[in-house]
């Protein structure tokens, strides 16, 4: 009598749950990898000392005091959006690259967000933004 | 079919990166006219206690001109990303500022839009 041998089974593992699971996984980073992108604005701010030289030229001076900003020379004060208006009045991006210098003086309590929108205004009118920090509060040690 | 979700598992997991600045305290400042910017390699954060985190880890405000400096110098994108407490007072965030620019780094200045405009 010939015995019936059963060549015993290959052992096999259930694949298909197992690539259930990867795209499980694959769909959780996709979705935790949608890149956060912020809001807010690029700039470049030329470094470097105050030019004697340029103090000649009439640029355009900013000041952030504790609870008001300046606009020009004369010193007018202006709400945030005022001086959005004013800036974009000035026509910047027509006029050649060192006429488009702002100068920002900014006093040491002022808040970020006032500094922030009034660098958000002078970006957005096409204005270059020099930084000056108020020489007799902050002077740098010799 | 398994192999090709592992590999894309393990894609997703290298170029997923994690937001380093989670722990930090602030809240950005609102304007009306920001862009959708980039996220950028370098990071800078100045939390509601003008702590300075530079990559995430604390950094002290006279260091931080040539900690930035090492970080873009080999790369192409000299973009910095800049984040303040919208209260703190300029005296914690301008020589961070200043730092940033004489270190030659673009600063991307973050904040929320609105659509109202706060005086």
């Amino acid at each position: 009598m010939q015995i019936k041998r059963r060549k015993p089974d290959a052992p096999e593992i259930n694949v298909g749950a197992f690539s259930d699971i990867a795209f499980l996984l694959i769909i959780f980073f996709i979705l935790t990898t949608t890149f956060v992108r912020p809001a807010g604005e690029k700039l470049q701010i030329p470094a470097g000392t105050t030019d004697p030289e340029q103090k000649d030229r009439k640029q355009l001076t900013i000041t952030l005091a504790p609870n008001e900003i300046l606009y020009g020379e004369k010193g007018d004060t202006v709400t945030i959006e005022q001086l959005r208006e004013k800036l974009l009045r000035e026509r910047l991006p027509k006029r050649p690259a060192e006429d488009r210098i702002i100068i920002l003086e900014t006093d040491p309590v002022v808040p970020y967000e006032t500094y922030f929108q009034a660098v958000m205004a002078i970006t957005n009118a096409g204005g270059v933004l020099a930084l000056v920090e108020p020489s007799d509060e902050e002077a740098p040690a010799p | 079919m398994g192999d090709i979700a592992f590999l894309l598992i393990i894609f997703f997991m290298l170029t997923s990166n994690f937001i380093k600045e989670a722990h930090i305290e602030l809240t950005p400042p609102a304007a009306p006219e920001l862009e959708t910017l980039e996220t950028t390699p370098v990071a800078i954060a100045v939390d509601r206690d003008g702590i300075v985190w530079l990559q995430g880890k604390e950094c002290p405000p006279s260091l931080v001109e040539n900690a930035v400096e090492a970080l873009i110098e080999d790369k192409r994108d000299k973009t910095v990303t800049l984040r303040v407490d919208k209260d703190l007072p300029h005296g914690s965030y301008g020589s961070v500022i200043m730092a940033l620019s004489r270190a030659g780094a673009e600063i991307a200045m973050i904040g929320t839009k609105t659509g109202d405009d706060r005086p």
